[in-house]
């Protein structure tokens, strides 16, 4: 009898843990949905491919360095430090290009070398050091751009002409850091879905005592995962630095935290375990691209984007987290069931 | 069977600071056998099986897998010598399919890429011989602990080992999920798998093994096969042939003024229906081996862990109430079973750790009174004869005796009417625990009810008026203070059972 019982429970548990589990990914559709739908109405050439274009060459840099950073966050850590190194990857590799006589094309490839090997320097201290990521990444965050700005002299650096047309180059109609920031999405959520590496990154994330307890390497993994996040962010630099057409001494700065929000409104859990780079991280970007370009649209005062930008991220993780707990209650009960059914088959022994 | 030794771990000693867990242990493993790990908490049981399992390092012995000598550094250089190793601790990811986490530590890949369909195949298959009525694409967190317990076994088998440790793979499995583990156990065997399995319940370690080994304080204390060792030999060998202690003959000063009563507690896979009074002036020991629910039930008393049914009624000088868990924790004076990271403010001083619950009456218009601080400070390290040598002394720096004694000094300054002390001696010298001893008999005489959980039994023989004895999350049995040791260790080993 109990057989048949559980049966069904379990079946409902999956069927709600699916919706449960589409609510987290997906939830936040519906507040882009809602936020697109307005700006369709309020800025007439706000829904039209070309601005689709805009707003993904736009978030195309975010892209990058915010899928670097989720897969350190789904390994239950932290890198605010993405925004000097990606400050840093662009000043070395265009000061070679100057002072060394490095082809242009070349320091832009090497600009991602520089940014893995940087992102290999915060994973040695948090791996070798056992330093709290969030810590060590607050110094590199200060270190590594106080190291840029003494190369630079805090003076920009123009860019040349080969390379400063790459920031309208297009294939087709798309510009290619839309393509270059889309194939690092679909090749970074394939590592974490469908190799060893990803998932045992999300069981770290899940729970980093018992990863290590089973066998899984998690100081090896760990490691990996910050040089992946600083090869990423060396990338986004190179793109940004590449749209803006110089370097300045702002290059991201403060990109650390956008990518923060864009992962956070992602649905990605800062606990760690949880997530998705796709859409996970595409949907975060483009959420906070198109508040931005909508509003830019329709000439609101460009500080009501922060407030905005605020309420969105509330909004995601109230909406995740009445997922979750609906999930979770659901459990528990179904625990319980099980629990006192299988006391009542054991007995107790006088 | 054939002589084959599958595992010989010989001379094996490991030493944690303070104590020596296993002192020169050798334990032999035959392929195909089933040997039976038993032992009372903190026998070195699990510390073998872990050095076993590449967990820990020995500080001296040496392990060899089919007559070669190996050395594990870490777990998966046992994973590679054949060990498959399920943990007393349910180790699963709850984010993760089922799928994800039997294969987690080894994936099957074509190039870097899983093999998904390939793995949820096999993941299925392995999940339908367990008997498993849930889904291998099913997320953890959607599972009953019980059922998260058989990801684990099936995760340890899915390796073909051959040699498989079980850490007490039954406690958290319906009777029905034990007799399917069972079943497969034993067509493993038929295949040459051998197994050490550790359990409390001796009626299941008789069931199924071929050979039993009994622990006590880190050494072997007998082993024989089953045909040949008794349920109550085996328990004697548990207890030792120590001189059986009398239990301590202090007046009988338990009234029959109830301040504490529980009633039907009941916490999802961890409590079950838990119903008892206690007296005033009456020091009831909570016994019962690891993980029978005698911290759970000390935490969930106090109102530190969520309950999902049952009341705890406190008399807190108003006659007996019901009080909400947020009421409990400042009724009950609780003594954690781990000292420094629970039960004290290591970087703070002496007076400080003893005045935190203190605080309120000691300040005036929210501004605390640096003469009340001192005064309530000197009192109770007068009082407990607490050894500092001021009393602005941080604590971290207190042998153990006195740390303790300001865990307790902390209560004692407030006067709860229940204290509920979870293993309050427990890596002390023999002096300090004698003095905590009579602390705990002077505040029971002082008329305050007082629940002791130890895994010493001797030691708990001498202070408790009467037992609560717990096996499964449940109170199986109410012994009085005249019961021996080999009656209280039987019962909480399940070992009444059969006889």
């Amino acid at each position: 009898m109990k057989t048949p019982l559980k049966g069904t429970s379990t079946s409902e548990g999956t069927n709600v843990s699916r919706l449960a589990g589409f609510g987290q990914q997906y939830g936040f559709i519906l507040v882009l949905l809602v936020v697109v739908i307005y700006f369709s109405f309020a800025a007439p050439f706000f829904f039209s491919f070309d601005n689709l274009l805009a707003v993904l060459h736009a978030t195309a840099p975010m892209l990058v360095i915010a899928t670097g950073l989720a897969v350190v966050v789904f390994a239950g850590k932290i890198d605010i430090s993405l925004g000097s190194v990606a400050f840093l990857a662009a000043v070395i590799g265009m000061k070679l290009h100057y002072e060394f006589g490095v082809p242009s094309q070349i320091s832009l490839v090497i600009m991602v070398f520089i940014g893995l090997a940087l992102g290999a320097v915060n994973g040695a201290i948090i791996v070798g050091l056992r330093i709290n990521s969030l810590v060590t990444t607050l110094a590199t965050m200060i270190a590594f751009r106080g190291l840029a700005l003494t190369l630079t002299g805090s003076q920009s650096i123009a860019l040349p002409e080969e390379i400063r047309v790459l920031g309208n180059a297009k294939v087709g109609p798309i510009f290619i850091d839309i393509i270059i920031a889309i194939l690092a999405l679909l090749l970074m959520s394939g590592v974490m879905k469908n190799t060893s590496f990803g998932r045992q990154i999300m069981a770290i994330g899940n729970d980093e005592d018992t990863a290590e307890r089973i066998g899984i390497n998690v100081r090896h993994k760990t490691f990996v995962a910050f040089v992946i996040s600083g090869g990423l962010a060396g990338l986004g630099g190179a793109l940004a630095m590449v749209q803006v057409g110089s370097i300045t001494s702002f290059l991201g700065q403060g990109l650390e935290f956008t990518a923060v929000a864009v992962v956070v409104i992602g649905g990605i859990s800062l606990y760690g375990g949880a997530g998705s780079i796709l859409p996970g991280v595409l949907l975060g970007a483009v959420t906070l691209e198109v508040v931005r370009n909508g509003l830019n649209q329709i000439g609101a005062d460009p500080y009501l984007y922060q407030i905005i930008t605020g309420i969105v991220i509330f909004v995601a993780i109230y909406a995740f987290s009445l997922q979750r707990f609906r999930l979770k209650s659901k459990t528990t009960r179904e625990t319980k069931e099980d629990y006192s059914a299988s006391k009542t088959v054991t007995g107790p022994t006088p | 069977m054939t002589n084959s030794r599958i595992v010989d771990m010989s001379g094996i000693s490991k030493a944690f600071p303070g104590t020596v867990a296993l002192d020169d242990v050798s334990l032999f493993l035959d392929k195909g056998e089933v040997l039976g790990l038993i032992g009372a908490n903190g026998a070195g049981k699990s510390t073998l099986v872990n050095i076993l399992a590449g967990l820990l390092r020995p500080d001296a012995g040496v392990i060899a897998t089919d007559s070669v000598r190996v050395e594990f550094r870490n777990p998966r250089d046992s994973q590679r010598a054949g060990i498959a190793f399920v943990q007393q601790e349910i180790a699963t990811f709850a984010t993760l399919s089922v799928t994800d986490n039997i294969y987690i530590t080894d994936f099957p890949c074509r190039g870097p890429v899983i093999q998904g369909n390939l793995m949820r195949k096999q993941a299925q298959n392995m999940l339908e011989r367990l008997g498993c009525n849930f889904g291998a694409d099913d997320l953890i967190e959607t599972l009953s602990t019980g059922d998260r317990q058989m990801v684990t076994i099936a995760r340890a088998l899915m390796s073909n080992p051959s040699v498989l440790i079980l850490d007490e793979p039954t406690s958290s499995l319906s009777a029905s999920e034990k007799d399917r583990l069972f079943a497969v156990l034993n067509q493993l065997r038929t295949e040459g798998v051998s197994f050490i399995f550790i359990s409390h319940f001796l009626t299941e370690v008789f069931a199924i093994c071929d050979r039993v080994m009994v622990m006590r304080n880190g050494t072997v204390a007998g082993e024989g096969s089953v045909d040949q060792v008794t349920m109550e030999q085996a328990v004697a060998w548990m207890i030792g042939d120590s001189v059986e202690h009398q239990p301590v003959q202090r007046p009988h000063q338990s009234s029959e003024v109830v301040v504490l009563k529980v009633t039907g507690l009941r916490r999802s896979a961890v409590l079950n229906d838990i119903n008892f009074t206690a007296r005033r002036g009456e020091i009831i020991g909570i016994w019962g081996l690891m993980g029978s629910g005698r911290t759970e039930l000390a935490r969930a008393l106090v109102g530190l862990d969520p309950t999902d049914a049952g009341s705890v009624a406190i008399d807190d000088g108003d006659g007996l109430r019901e009080m909400r868990s947020s009421k409990r924790r400042a009724l009950c004076g609780y003594v954690p079973e781990d000292r420094r990271q629970e039960g004290l403010f290591l970087p703070m001083s002496v007076q400080r750790n003893i005045n935190m619950i203190a605080m309120k009456t000691l300040s005036r218009f929210g501004l605390l009174v640096k003469r009340r601080e001192a005064l309530l400070a000197e009192q109770y390290i007068d009082r407990l004869g607490i050894k500092v040598s001021r009393r602005t002394q941080l604590v971290g720096t207190l042998s153990g005796g006195n740390q303790q004694k300001v865990v307790l000094a902390r209560w004692v300054a407030v006067g709860p009417p229940v204290y509920v002390l979870d293993e309050p001696m427990r890596g002390l010298d023999i002096g300090a625990k004698a003095q905590i001893r009579k602390l705990i008999s002077e505040l029971a005489a002082a008329g305050t009810a007082i629940l002791v959980i130890d895994s010493e039994l001797s030691e708990l023989r001498l202070v408790a008026d009467r037992y609560l004895v717990m096996r499964r999350g449940s109170i199986i049995g109410e012994l009085d203070r005249n019961s021996d040791e080999r009656t209280l260790m039987a019962l909480a080993a399940g070992a009444d059972a059969s006889s």
